[in-house]
């Protein structure tokens, strides 16, 4: 009998599940707490999904399209910050990282321990980011600049960051093994805020993923750092000949990815409330739907094609099975390419294609 | 021990075939592909429900036929070509490198999410199972006996699959192909259709794909989605780029290296700290090592993709008609910005014309409208007495407008004499059923094209270079082995975008030199150009260009005194002249 496993079945079977186990618990939970538990299991889809959609199916139907988008503001914010975190870095360098998931993923354990130390959730965050900051600087300086300086193909740094993924991903397989750790937070009840039914914690997220957003969009379009970044963006080459030290912005770029994307993770790793080895490789795939739909190297493409997917995904959740969310996503993400190319908000003359 | 080592070799045989596969797809067509694995699961199902006949009651699936091996195989093959076929109709058409990539991940985790959750088609998560040993209905081996003729049957599909793909490699498909990986304008400038090129490599590496998934159904008996998560497919790059892209023996080697031999050996790690994950993550960590280690210290991979040896010898070239280019109302926006606006001059049949103007003139725009590099908001551009706006570039180029572009775009992977071959009017000669069929015309066309390729060679100076990768050799070389190229492509027309770009000025004497001789094959010849000393050299007639205009056409010193063209532009060049 002839069986390989496959060597990257750690990341496989995560791939395999798509990101359906993103989804239920947290948001059969919002909707228990909505309505007192009745029976349910008509629909035999399946754990959490069927239990989501058998309290969903007892409200309105613009009821239930009111909760699926206020789901999708939230897992839409999260997504946000990690495709606008993936598009910069990419903006500045050409290269798809596919080793961005790890970043989410080291923000998100890190989180985790500061959180079992200090208790305080501010500073999990905080060390989340950093985090994800240092590894993003790290990724940049050790091998995507030499290799882009080398002049090797894009390909094959594209294949050297997915060597770098694997290394990252299964160092955390190591120290903490391949189980799900749960994040030990206090439940909370749900409210309505007009159509929508968020926890606190929600709201929390949203408002980060917010604040965030301005932060950056303040950072990008009214400081000098955020001029050249898009002279680089736009142009490489012109803009070292314009005396930008194009070799500092780009360093900073990842650095500031890394930072937004270790935040990410661990807003992320909070709202699902557990945690894998594979659980940012996961979010990458629908990370990455987002930064192309929005057309690469476009953070505002990358915001619009975000919030839309994860709509477009909780939505979608609550009215066929949510093993199709990945689906969802991938799909919306063929459709806008087959009608426009270069992503949504391609800019006049759309170079994003490249 | 021996039913280990068999399976091994089984193993690796199997995946050597899918590797080369991808390798079509990726190491010679230059598209990243991360659908590849659909393809194989493709097959491996297919192969199944030919084959496999009726499973008891709760298992659901389609077919249930009980066809005979090859068969299956041959239906297996067949389904994967035809499912890339359609996705690479829609994802090559207009989509390049990254979304590229993208697209076919979308497509495979839709092509699982589908195969896992829906029954009839391929009995969904549980899969299939009872996969009959091919052709054991008639040898009625024993086990042990059976492994052993498995691995032989294997080794002969991968000799099969290994010679016909080395045919290809040489065959002016294969050469075309890497043309198109290393530099895809100027492939398209010289008459290659880059989108049907990439779309039948495409199609023939799902097609091997499917084969080895069909293969590998038989081997284990066995398939469920599991067991092709869209991830296997960065495995089988992994082989490839450490044993070398584009190389079919490097394919190989990497196979057996990365995916059989180290594998294996790092699955003896043992379990350490209670943790049964350490095997399988220290064998992934060292992997990823292994791809860096490469890439630092050799990026080519173990086994290069070297130059191919193109043999020679001698013979001249037959002159062209030269013909009229007419452009009449030409006009291109982008954004706001009218770039070309309602341009109109024409080009007379034997002589070289200059096309000068200030920067931002839009003469570059001009010849990329012309050429069909670019599509023109309005006008008509009259070419051999056909109207040819609009039409892709590589239809322009077959109808002999060849053009150059202002940094040489030589296709620095292939060696001088193959960048001389590829020029040539490709006449059909590149598809993929060529060296099979007809073999022996193909040949003898080969053979003149690469007498007549030396022979230009000899002229321009470069024949000492031929076997040279064309990326080392210097930027002048490169701009003569345009010219040489060129002249090897027998076109009436040729534009030629700013000859004297990232030239040292020394070889000014030389390039013009260069492109007399052209004129004297008969070639008619536009020359986008800065350099006005150059120009009056060479050029007979002038068309001055500003504000998207032409504004003014005749002998350079007859136009000193034009007004429209001092104020415009040469007012100032002029008096420095």
């Amino acid at each position: 009998m002839l069986r390989r496993p496959s060597p990257l079945a750690a990341l496989g079977s995560a791939c395999a599940m798509g990101w359906g186990d993103r989804v239920p618990p947290r948001h059969s939970a919002t909707l228990a707490a909505v309505r007192p538990p009745g029976p349910v299991g008509i629909h035999s889809c399946g754990g959490t999904s069927a239990r989501t959609h058998g309290a969903a199916a007892r409200v309105t139907g613009m009821e239930r399209l009111g909760l699926g988008i206020g789901f999708g503001l939230v897992t839409g914010g999260v997504l946000a910050l990690s495709a606008i975190a993936f598009t910069l870095q990419y903006a500045v360098s050409r290269i798809p990282n596919l080793a961005f998931g790890e970043l989410l993923t080291y923000g998100a354990y890190t989180g985790y321990l500061a959180s079992r130390w200090t208790h305080n959730l501010a500073a999990a965050a905080a060390a989340a980011a950093l985090t994800g900051s240092v590894i993003g600087w790290a990724i940049n300086a050790g091998m995507i600049e030499p290799f882009l300086r080398a002049r090797v193909r894009t390909s094959a740094i594209f294949i050297g960051t997915l060597a770098v993924s694997l290394v990252l991903q299964n160092i955390i397989l190591l120290a903490f093994g391949g189980t799900s750790i749960a994040y030990p937070l206090p439940p909370e009840d749900s409210q309505r805020v007009g159509p929508f039914i968020w926890t606190p914690r929600d709201e929390q997220s949203l408002a980060a993923a917010l604040v965030v957003m301005l932060l950056l969009y303040i950072l990008l379009r009214h400081t000098k750092f955020g001029k050249a970044l898009r002279a680089i963006a736009d142009n490489r080459d012109l803009a070292r000949v314009s005396g930008i030290q194009a070799h500092r912005i780009i360093e900073l770029t990842w650095g500031l990815g890394g930072l937004v994307a270790g935040f990410a993770g661990f807003v992320l790793a909070v709202t699902l409330g557990t945690l894998t080895p594979t659980f940012g490789f996961t979010f990458l795939l629908v990370t990455m739907a987002a930064a192309v739909a929005g057309g690469l190297g476009r953070p505002q493409g990358a915001l619009v094609a975000a919030l839309l997917i994860g709509i477009a995904m909780e939505v979608s959740a609550l009215y066929v099975d949510a093993s199709y969310k990945l689906l969802i996503a991938f799909g919306l993400l063929v459709l806008v390419l087959l009608v426009r190319p270069a992503g949504l908000v391609a800019g006049e003359g759309g170079r994003a294609a490249a | 021990m021996t039913a280990y080592l068999t399976a091994l070799a089984t193993e690796g045989c199997i995946f050597s075939i899918m590797a080369l596969g991808l390798n079509v797809i990726w190491g010679w067509a230059g598209d990243l592909d991360l659908a590849f694995y659909g393809y194989v699961a493709v097959g491996a199902y297919m192969a199944m429900v030919t084959s496999i006949g009726r499973l008891p009651a709760p298992a659901q699936y389609v077919l249930g036929w009980h066809l005979p091996f090859p068969l299956a195989a041959l239906i297996a093959t067949a389904s994967a070509a035809l499912l890339a076929l359609g996705v690479g109709a829609v994802a090559l058409r207009r989509l390049r490198a990254v979304y590229f990539a993208i697209i076919t991940l979308s497509a495979v985790l839709m092509l699982q999410t589908v195969i896992s959750d829906y029954t009839p088609l391929f009995n969904g998560f549980d899969g299939l199972y009872g996969m009959p040993q091919p052709f054991n209905d008639t040898l009625h081996l024993a086990p042990q006996a059976y492994s052993v003729f498995f691995v032989g049957f294997a080794l002969l599909c991968l000799a099969v699959v290994y010679v016909l793909l080395d045919r290809l490699s040489r065959s002016p498909f294969g050469r075309a192909l890497r043309a198109v990986r290393e530099q895809e304008r100027a492939a398209a400038a010289f008459g290659r259709s880059v989108y049907a090129l990439k779309l039948t490599a495409y199609v023939l590496g799902a097609a091997l794909g499917g084969f080895g998934g069909a293969l590998l159904a038989a081997s284990q008996g066995a398939f469920n989605p599991t067991a092709w998560p869209p991830t296997e497919t960065l495995d089988l790059y992994v082989a490839i780029f450490v044993g070398g892209m584009g190389n079919i023996r490097g394919v190989i080697l990497g196979v057996f290296l990365v995916l059989v031999l180290f594998q294996e050996s790092t699955r003896f790690v043992p379990a350490l700290w209670g943790n049964p994950n350490v095997s399988a993550a220290v064998r992934e960590i060292l992997l990823g090592v292994m791809i860096l280690v490469t890439m630092r210290y050799r990026i080519q991979g173990l086994w290069p993709d070297g130059a191919q040896r193109v043999r020679r010898p001698a013979r001249p070239a037959a002159g062209t008609r030269p013909v009229l280019l007419e452009v009449r109302g030409l006009s291109k926006r982008f954004g706001g910005a009218e770039v070309v606006r309602d341009c109109s001059f024409e080009v007379r049949e034997g002589t070289v014309v200059g096309l000068i103007g200030p920067n931002g003139a839009g003469k570059s725009t001009a010849v990329e409208l012309i050429t069909g590099f670019a599509r023109p908001d309005a006008g008509v551009v009259r070419f051999a007495g056909r109207e040819i706006q609009g039409w892709a570039p590589d239809r322009i180029a077959r109808l002999g407008l060849i053009r150059t572009f202002q940094l040489p775009h030589e296709w620095p992977g292939l060696t001088v004499l193959e960048n001389m071959i590829l020029a040539a009017p490709a006449k059909g000669r590149d598809a993929i059923w060529r060296p099979f069929f007809a073999a022996g015309a193909l040949r003898r066309a080969e053979a003149a094209d690469r007498e007549r390729a030396a022979d230009l060679l000899d002229t321009f100076g470069l024949l000492e270079h031929q076997d040279e990768l064309a990326g080392t050799l210097s930027g002048g070389e490169k701009r003569l082995l345009e010219f040489a190229r060129i002249a090897m492509a027998q076109p009436r027309l040729m534009i030629l975008d700013e000859p004297m770009g990232g030239v040292n000025p020394v070889l000014g004497a030389r390039i013009a030199d260069a492109i007399a001789r052209l004129v004297a094959l008969g070639v008619t010849v536009v020359i986008v150009e800065h350099d006005l000393a150059f120009v009056e050299r060479v050029c007979d007639v002038v068309i001055v260009m500003a504000l998207g205009t032409a504004i003014a056409t005749g002998p350079l010193p007859a136009l000193r005194a034009d007004r429209a063209v001092i104020d415009a532009y040469l007012g100032e060049a002029a008096v420095h002249a």
